[in-house]
């Protein structure tokens, strides 16, 4: 998966992140909240098969830092 | 651990709810949020309204309605009960157990013991295990299981992530000694690393009682040391992680699968995880009862029994039907049982007061 397919899928799965990019800082984000934080935790485990745990979330900063996830943890 | 228990059957189920309808929709307008914002969280979430007990109606009360109303829809005798157990974690006292209270008030034989699990969402099937154990090889011909609490005062009306989604209730089942040697298998386990992620810091010897500090997290929910904090999305990774594998080993132990599994019946946490579940496990959501959390909230360890009488009774009542079921929360910890239920008794769900 590429990295603009990776970020294609997120955008799919998580309604707060509809229209992001990957230099969007999430807490300018109106929906960025616990269900939305939730939402990335499901996308990871059933599109990469990868356990992230909510504070990993809470961690980021930016889309990017999400999709950067994806690559620490693989 | 898994254990199978043989000569023991569920006899009769009833669940009993608060009264007040709280819709999930009105409250959030009522507390400034977007209506676009709550009708995102209720599609995702599947929160429409949940049932709360009115001041002076606890999880004690809430059971003891059950029993009494499952009772006399068997026309049985409290004196025909050989044992009670209490899951709860919103008992009337620190000291007497819910147990002992509930014993009293329906004049038990002083032959019945008495006792209390201190759980949450898992803890109908570890209360289920317990009783089975009691039946099977205890000497008990008749259990009483009740299981509930009124978790809704825990929650601060000015947390946004967990104070909408729970609901109050009290469930009964009776558990009884036969001859039908088909078994019911258990798979029970905890993760007591991840114990803060559902916690109630204050109120126990380590914190007692004392003055409340409101803090506001980052998302603007507050919260004071009394109430119930959850961290949803670490529940969430606990639960993909454990439950999957505790259903899958329990079908294995009664050598079910999916395709003939009759239902799937879960902790009504919310319709996300149960539909996550119900897909990383093989199983269709028509198998899956999902409906309790929109009608009813979040109900604590009375959630599974009152799915399977929401969602099955007129099959369960003809019975018997092949059932898979899970219960997973606070602790962590989680409980997941496979096995034929039914023919039972089924009183209907009704609240408190009425």
């Amino acid at each position: 998966m590429t990295r603009a397919e990776q970020l294609a899928a997120l955008r799919t799965d998580v309604d707060a992140l509809a229209q992001a990019d990957e230099a969007t800082v999430l807490a300018a984000l109106p929906q960025w909240d616990s269900l939305a934080i939730l939402l990335v935790v499901s996308h990871f485990e059933h599109v990469h098969d990868l356990e992230i745990t909510g504070a990993q979330v809470r961690a980021c900063r930016t889309v990017a830092d999400i999709l950067n996830l994806n690559s620490s943890l693989s | 651990m898994h254990s199978s228990l043989s000569n023991i059957r569920i006899a009769g189920l009833a669940v009993t709810t608060g009264s007040v309808v709280r819709d999930f929709i009105a409250d959030g307008l009522a507390a400034g949020i977007d209506r676009a914002a709550l009708e995102r969280t209720a599609k995702t979430i599947g929160l429409r309204e949940r049932r709360v007990a009115i001041a002076g109606i606890t999880a004690l009360d809430l059971c003891a309605d059950a029993t009494t109303r499952l009772l006399s829809e068997m026309g049985l005798d409290a004196s025909s009960i050989d044992a009670i157990i209490f899951v709860t974690q919103t008992p009337d006292y620190p000291q007497p157990n819910n147990a002992s209270l509930l014993h009293g008030r329906l004049g038990l034989s002083k032959s019945a013991p008495a006792y209390d699990l201190a759980m949450g969402c898992s803890g109908w099937v570890t209360g289920l295990h317990q009783a089975s154990l009691l039946c099977a090889h205890g000497g008990a011909a008749r259990v009483l299981l009740c299981a509930g609490d009124t978790l809704s005062r825990l929650t601060n009306p000015g947390d946004r992530s967990a104070d909408p989604l729970f609901g109050d209730a009290g469930s009964a089942t009776l558990i009884e000694k036969t001859g039908r040697s088909t078994p019911l298998h258990f798979v029970l386990g905890a993760d007591g690393s991840g114990a803060e992620a559902i916690m109630v810091k204050q109120g126990g010897a380590r914190q007692p009682a004392g003055p409340l500090t409101e803090r506001t997290d980052a998302e603007g929910n507050r919260t004071h040391e009394a109430n119930l904090v959850m961290n949803g999305p670490n529940v969430f990774s606990f639960t993909l992680r454990e439950v999957p594998g505790a259903i899958e080993s329990v079908m294995r132990h009664a050598g079910y699968s999916p395709a003939t599994t009759d239902a799937l019946v879960l902790h009504q946490a919310n319709r996300f995880i149960l539909s996550t579940l119900a897909k990383k496990t093989g199983f269709s959501e028509a198998q899956t009862p999902m409906s309790v959390v929109e009608h009813f909230g979040n109900q604590s360890s009375a959630s599974i029994p009152c799915a399977l009488i929401h969602g099955l009774a007129d099959r369960l009542e003809a019975g018997p039907l092949k059932i898979v079921g899970c219960g997973f929360g606070v602790g962590l910890s989680w409980g997941a049982f496979a096995g034929e239920i039914g023919p039972l008794t089924i009183a209907p769900i009704l609240s408190l007061p009425r």
